[in-house]
C-alpha cells in the first residue's frame, strides 16, 4: 500500500491547511508566513489539532519537538512537514514548574522518541506515552533534567564585560 | 493506514513474538522461554557506541531495544553557554561523517534569524562542499555494509575515495575532519586557485572507476544478494510513521528530498534527480546510495561549471546578536533530514539550540523492523539505517 503525498501548488495547499485548522479549532491568531502555517494552541487541544493535521489534512511527517524552558513556563514547538514544501509549526505553552501534556504518539508514532528526549532533558511528562523512559541519561540514581535553566554547569560563562 | 489499525504498543516495545512463543500449548509443553542478550556497546561491528537489548527465541529476534547515551555530550547545553559563532565547531562533532551538513544547518538557522544575505559564491561553495561530503559519507557507508557482511575489499576502496576527498577538504579548509569551514554569513575563505580543477579531475576519475570499483564489485555478488534482499523489509507506511528520512525513506519509494522539496542555499540552481526504489529492504537502500553518489557527481559538475564570482563572506558585524525570536535551518544530510531550531533572547548566546538529527530519528526503525529477523541480519539492517554515534547522542 502506498502513501499518498499531497498534490496541488504551494499556495493553495497553505490555504487549505489554514482553513482546515480554523474550521475545526477556531485558532484566530494563526496565520501563514512564507511557507509556514503558524498555529498557537492551548495544551489541551494540541492532540486534537495534530490529529486534524494527520488524519484530515494528510500531513504525514512530524519533524521534531522542541522544548524551551522559559523559567516558569515551558514552550513546546511541534514542526510538521507535508513532504512538499509546507511547514506547519504548532506552538503551545505549559505553565508551571511541573509540565504535563498529552502524548501524541497515537497520532504520530515517531513522536515516541522525541517525547522521551523531551522528558529526559526537561522532565516534561507526556500523558499516555507507552514507554516514557530516559533516552540519554542514566535510568537510575539521576534525578536531574540537564537542559533546565536551573541546572547549572561548572563552565558557565558570561560575556557581559566583553565589547 | 490511519489510527484504528495502528499498534502503538508495537512501536514502543516491539512485542512481536515468534509463533512458537505465542502459542501457549507449544510454549508450555516444551518449556520455551526467550533469551535476553546485549549487543554492544562495545561490539566490533556496531556503528559506534550503541547497545541493543535483544530478546531472542532461538536465533530469531523477538524484541530489540536500542539504548543510547554512551557518547552523549549534551551539546545543546554547551551551545547555550557559547557565543553564536563558537557553536559552529561544536556542530562538527555531531555527525562526524557529515560535518559540512551539520555546520550548514546551524548556520542556516542563525542566518534565518538575522535575515542575512549570503553572497552567491558562498552559497555555491557550500553546496559544492556538501556534495563532496555526501560522497565521502555514502561511499564509506556502502563499504561498512559490505564489511559487516564479511567482504573486506569494498571498505578499502571506499576509504581510498574518502581519503582523496579529505585531501581536497584539507586544501580548502585546513582540516581533514573537523572543518569549521562554513561560518555564519558565508564560508571561511575562498577556494584556493587550483582547487576547482583538482575537484573536477577527481570527480571525473571517480565517475570512470565508480562502476568498476563499487557497482560491479558488489551488486552481483551472491552473498551480498542473499544477505540483503528482503532483509529489513519495510512498507512505506512503516517508514513514514517512524519518521524515517533520507535514503532509508527513499528506498521504500517515497520521493522526499529536502534539497528539492524545501530548497535552500544553491540547490534551486542545479538539476538533479531524487532517487527512489520500490523494495524497501537493505539491497534497495544500497541501490539508492549508489545512485545518489552519481547525482552528487552531477551536482558538483554543475556547480563547478557555473561558479559565481565575488565575495564569500557577508558583513554581519563583529558581534552576532540576533533580535529576540527564533530561526530554523534544515538540510538534507546523507542520513536524512537534519534540522536546527535556535531560539534567541537578544543576547550573545543562544537561549536554546535544538538539533533534529537523522541518526536519532531513523534508529526508531530498529524497534520496528528488527523483530522477526535472525540475529546476524541486524548487521545489514544497521547498514540500511546507517546511524552515526555522534549524531544520535548529540
Amino acid at each position: 500500500m502506498a502513501v499518498t503525498l499531497p498534490e496541488g501548488d504551494l499556495n493553495s495547499r497553505l490555504e487549505r491547511y489554514l482553513d482546515g485548522f480554523r474550521n475545526r479549532h477556531g485558532l484566530d491568531d494563526s496565520g501563514v508566513e512564507g511557507n509556514v502555517v503558524r498555529l498557537v494552541v492551548t495544551p489541551g487541544v494540541l492532540p486534537a489539532v495534530l490529529a486534524t493535521a494527520r488524519e484530515r489534512l494528510g500531513i504525514l511527517h512530524l519533524a521534531f519537538i522542541t522544548v524551551v524552558d522559559r523559567e516558569g513556563s515551558f514552550e513546546l514547538t511541534y514542526e510538521l512537514l507535508d513532504f512538499r514544501g509546507v511547514r506547519v509549526r504548532v506552538k503551545t505553552t505549559i505553565e508551571g514548574e511541573e509540565p504535563v501534556i498529552d502524548s501524541v504518539t497515537k497520532i504520530y508514532p515517531t513522536a515516541n522518541w522525541h517525547e522521551r528526549e523531551a522528558y529526559d532533558m526537561f522532565g516534561v511528562a507526556f500523558k499516555g506515552h507507552p514507554d516514557l523512559r530516559r533516552t540519554y541519561m542514566w535510568q537510575d540514581h539521576f534525578d536531574h533534567h540537564p537542559l533546565l535553566k536551573s541546572f547549572d554547569i561548572s563552565t558557565k560563562r558570561t560575556f557581559e564585560n566583553l565589547r | 493506514m490511519l489510527s484504528e489499525e495502528r499498534r502503538v504498543e508495537s512501536a514502543a516495545l516491539s512485542g512481536r513474538a515468534s509463533g512458537r512463543l505465542t502459542n501457549p500449548d507449544v510454549r508450555d509443553e516444551f518449556g520455551l522461554e526467550t533469551l535476553d542478550m546485549n549487543m554492544g556497546p562495545q561490539h566490533p561491528a556496531m556503528h559506534g557506541l550503541l547497545r541493543l537489548i535483544l530478546e531472542l527465541d532461538g536465533e530469531t529476534v523477538v524484541r530489540c531495544d536500542p539504548v543510547m547515551g554512551y557518547l552523549h555530550r549534551c551539546q545543546e547545553k554547551i551551545a547555550e553557554n557559547r557565543m553564536y559563532p563558537a557553536v559552529v565547531p561544536l556542530t562538527d562533532r555531531l555527525d562526524y561523517f557529515a560535518n559540512m551538513h551539520m555546520e550548514h544547518g546551524y548556520c542556516l538557522a542563525v542566518e534565518d534569524m538575522l535575515d542575512a544575505e549570503i553572497p552567491p559564491r558562498a552559497d555555491a561553495i557550500r553546496v559544492l562542499m556538501s556534495e563532496l561530503m555526501r560522497l565521502a559519507s555514502h561511499i564509506p557507508s556502502i563499504g561498512f555494509l559490505m564489511l559487516e557482511l564479511g567482504a573486506f575489499t569494498p571498505i578499502l576502496y571506499s576509504f581510498r575515495e574518502r581519503e582523496r576527498i579529505q585531501t581536497i577538504f584539507e586544501a580548502v579548509t585546513g582540516a581533514r575532519m573537523m572543518f569549521h569551514y562554513i561560518r555564519i554569513g558565508g564560508v571561511k575563505a575562498d577556494l584556493p586557485e587550483d582547487i576547482p580543477q583538482r575537484i573536477w579531475e577527481y570527480i571525473e576519475g571517480l565517475e570512470s572507476r565508480f562502476q568498476e570499483d563499487f557497482v560491479n564489485l558488489i551488486s552481483g555478488n551472491e552473498i551480498f544478494i542473499a544477505r540483503t534482499r528482503g532483509v529489513g523489509k519495510m512498507t512505506q507506511e512503516q517508514a513514514v510513521e517512524m519518521g524515517v528520512t533520507g535514503p532509508a525513506l527513499r528506498c521504500t519509494g517515497v520521493d522526499f528530498d529536502i534539497r528539492r522539496d524545501y530548497p535552500y542555499s544553491w540547490y534551486p540552481n542545479v538539476e538533479f534527480d531524487v532517487i527512489t526504489d520500490t523494495e524497501g529492504d537493505v539491497a534497495a537502500s544500497y541501490r539508492v546510495r549508489i545512485a545518489e553518489c552519481l547525482q552528487s557527481i552531477r551536482i558538483i559538475k554543475q556547480v563547478l561549471e557555473n561558479l559565481p564570482e565575488g565575495e564569500v563572506m557577508a558583513d554581519l558585524g563583529r558581534r552576532i546578536r540576533p533580535a529576540e525570536g527564533e530561526g530554523f535551518g534544515r538540510v538534507e544530510s546523507p542520513r536524512g533530514e537534519y534540522a536546527v531550531h535556535v531560539v534567541s533572547d537578544g543576547s550573545d548566546t543562544p537561549y536554546r539550540v535544538h538539533y533534529r538529527d537523522p541518526s536519532f530519528c531513523n534508529m526508531q526503525l530498529l524497534q520496528e523492523i528488527v523483530p522477526g529477523h535472525y540475529l546476524p541480519d541486524i548487521m545489514p539492517i544497521m547498514g540500511l539505517v546507517d546511524p552515526v554515534s555522534g549524531g544520535w547522542d548529540k
